[in-house]
């Protein structure tokens, strides 16, 4: 009989451990799976797409935004009739009717027809009520002020994955902090398909982007826009370029270069247009070269402003080549005031051989010439400066008055910081301040890169522009009253080895008021056609722009006419 | 031995009362789905309002816009400034 209670007891026990068994099964070792599948069943992952941050100027406006736009899709499947539909569809798309048709007959549920259409174009297409018509909601950058500042911003397009991206200018070298960080929310639905509160959780917070506060003053920037632009079509030139900078700070108070694009349609229009010529684009300065050259003669107490020059009585021979004045006119003992102020190419040479190649490459470097200067746009280059044992004596000679020696615009426009802001050379800076999304102000702080002159020298070299100014060839533009160091330039362009005379890279660098300088600015314009001197170009649009920052900051002349 | 009867009552009466009040409270929040689902329409609905509103204003205000009906208004750059130097006759306080 024992043995019957015994079978009985065990067989109970197996019952219970196969029990157990198959529990520990489903509970443990396909935990993961079942929750999963649960999941799928009633929850529901959201993605929480980051709002991308804005680009505000030095006002609080914002020249780059987000605004709504929707992709307009059709289900093939429900449309009646796809020639009547396309035709009603094709001015509110402006799209030919026969595209849309096309898309219309696809055997397909699903046909995306046009991505980017505004909220106006919705609602008109909305209110027809056409069968199987419907709206994705999308996210486009916006861009209220047009191609204004379009070098500066860059624009929006998309990656490798079909995500936004930012290219060029700020856009792009501040893609990361401006795109933000998508997050997933996933919600537990009851059986009518609404979230349950108690169940809500497995939750990744999306960060919004951060917005970039500009120097850049929206009046100024829109002021220069408009003077380059009638300025290049005035004097036939191909191009042109201008910035303005505070140059004790390096702040960018506005950047402007024609052809440009229009970055909310940035796809219309060359790819050749996207980069920034004053970042990418190398040249021969010419003649605003010299202040740097002067500057650094001055600082190394090899000349004075009225050391005379003992080889200007004509045209200088080096190494084979002859080196003549611009008007191919000449004074003995010309002083080096009246060099800088007759922009003589010979009073430039005799610097250049008081200097030697060691110093003259020692000071060059300091300005910061064939470095980057670290502006915080995207693209920018420094063509590197040939090394000492390249140089022969008519380089050396050459390079004294801007040519054979190529810069960046901002890489002049850096250095001539130094001049303005008591030697002291400052890094060109876009950005004022970051801000996050809880309104948290990050400031950047000026960054002094260098000082490669005294401060006595700076005030020296700008009373000699001054003088330039003052007497110079472009006097006859400039405004009167004001004290304005500037120095016009008139760069011959190499064309297959050689100097074409005809051609030439017009400008104009300078700073005012003179004694506590609020603004520093060049001007370049390319091949004009009008005039080839920059005294009869680059100058008076640069008086022009400088004037109309005089009234804008409230500057009054300090000077009696 | 009524201490241990006790006890258990004691315990046995905030079982069922705690039992009692998360029932209640679960009954409570699970409804709260509907509120929840209308303020986060209600939410995205503002957020798309500031959108466009905020693109309506931007147009508005821009330099583009506003020169060009400032041109259509009759308009015109101011050729010249006059700048007031003369010093007033005024004692100023240092």
């Amino acid at each position: 009989m024992t043995w019957r209670y015994r079978f009985v007891l065990f067989f109970f026990v197996f019952l219970f451990l196969a029990v157990i068994g198959r529990l520990f099964y489903w509970q443990v070792v396909r935990a993961q799976e079942l929750a999963a599948l649960g999941q799928a069943q009633y929850g529901k992952q959201i993605k929480l797409t980051p709002q991308r941050g804005e680009i505000l100027t030095s006002d609080g406006f914002a020249i780059g935004a987000n605004k709504l736009s929707y992709l307009v899709f059709a289900n093939p499947k429900e449309v009646k009739d796809a020639k009547k539909q396309s035709e009603i569809l094709s001015p509110f798309l402006t799209i030919e009717s026969s595209t849309i048709s096309a898309l219309l007959e696809r055997d397909k549920f699903w046909v995306p027809l046009k991505s980017r259409v505004d909220r106006k174009a919705k609602e008109k297409i909305e209110s027809l009520h056409l069968p199987g018509i419907g709206f994705e909601e999308q996210a486009v950058r916006f861009y209220p002020e047009a191609s204004t500042g379009a070098k500066i911003l860059g624009f929006v397009g998309k990656d490798d994955v079909g995500e936004d991206k930012g290219y060029f200018g700020l856009e792009g070298y501040y893609d990361r902090q401006l795109r933000g960080k998508s997050g997933v929310a996933v919600q537990i639905h009851d059986a009518l398909g609404q979230p349950i509160l108690a169940k809500m959780n497995d939750r990744v917070n999306k960060v919004d982007g951060r917005d970039l506060i500009l120097h850049v003053d929206r009046t100024i920037q829109f002021m220069l826009d408009a003077e380059l632009k009638k300025g290049i079509e005035e004097y036939g030139a191909v191009s042109g370029m201008a910035a303005v900078m505070d140059p004790k700070t390096g702040g960018i108070l506005a950047l402007s270069s024609f052809p440009t694009y229009d970055p909310r349609s940035y796809q219309d229009f060359s790819d050749k247009l996207y980069k920034n010529p004053f970042i990418s684009d190398a040249y021969e300065p010419g003649s605003t070269f010299k202040p740097l050259v002067m500057a650094a003669a001055l600082d190394a107490n090899l000349v004075r402003p009225d050391t005379p020059c003992s080889i200007c009585a004509g045209p200088v021979a080096i190494g084979g080549y002859t080196i003549k004045t611009w008007n191919d006119e000449y004074q003995a003992n010309l002083t080096m005031t009246d060099v800088i102020q007759h922009s003589d190419n010979t009073g430039m040479v005799f610097i250049s051989q008081r200097l030697g190649l060691n110093r003259m490459m020692s000071y060059i470097k300091d300005f910061g010439i064939g470095e980057m200067t670290g502006i915080d746009l995207q693209g920018e280059v420094a063509p590197a400066i040939r090394p000492k044992e390249d140089w022969y004596p008519i380089d050396l000679a050459t390079a004294s008055f801007g040519q054979g020696i190529t810069v960046t615009p901002i890489e002049l426009l850096t250095a001539f910081s130094a001049i303005a802001n008591g030697g002291k050379r400052m890094e060109p800076h876009v950005v004022a301040a970051i801000q996050t999304p809880e309104g948290d102000k990050i400031p950047i702080q000026p960054v002094q890169l260098g000082q490669p002159i005294s401060s006595k020298t700076a005030r020296i070299m700008t009373e000699m522009m001054v003088n330039a100014v003052d007497k110079g060839e472009a006097k006859w533009a400039k405004p009167k009253g004001y004290r304005i160091a500037g120095k016009t330039g008139t760069a011959q362009i190499p064309v297959e080895g050689h100097y074409d005379a005809t051609k030439t890279i017009a400008s104009f660098i300078g700073f005012a008021p003179a004694d506590d300088p609020k603004f520093l600015m060049v001007v370049i314009i390319d091949r004009p056609s009008s005039s080839i001197y920059g005294a009869e170009t680059a100058a008076p649009l640069f008086f022009r722009a400088a004037k109309n920052i005089f009234t804008y900051y409230g500057i009054a002349p300090t000077e009696s006419n | 031995m009524k201490k241990p009867v006790y006890l258990i009552l004691f315990l046995f009466t905030i079982i069922i009362v705690l039992s009692l009040v998360q029932v209640g409270l679960s009954n409570k929040i699970s409804t709260a789905g509907a509120q929840l689902t209308q303020l986060e329409k209600s939410l995205i609905s503002y957020q798309k309002e500031n959108i466009v509103l905020q693109e309506q204003f931007l147009e508005a205000s821009s330099f583009t816009n506003l020169s060009k009906k400032a041109k259509k208004l009759g308009f015109v750059e101011a050729k010249s400034q006059v700048y007031l130097n003369t010093p007033l006759p005024l004692a100023l306080k240092q």
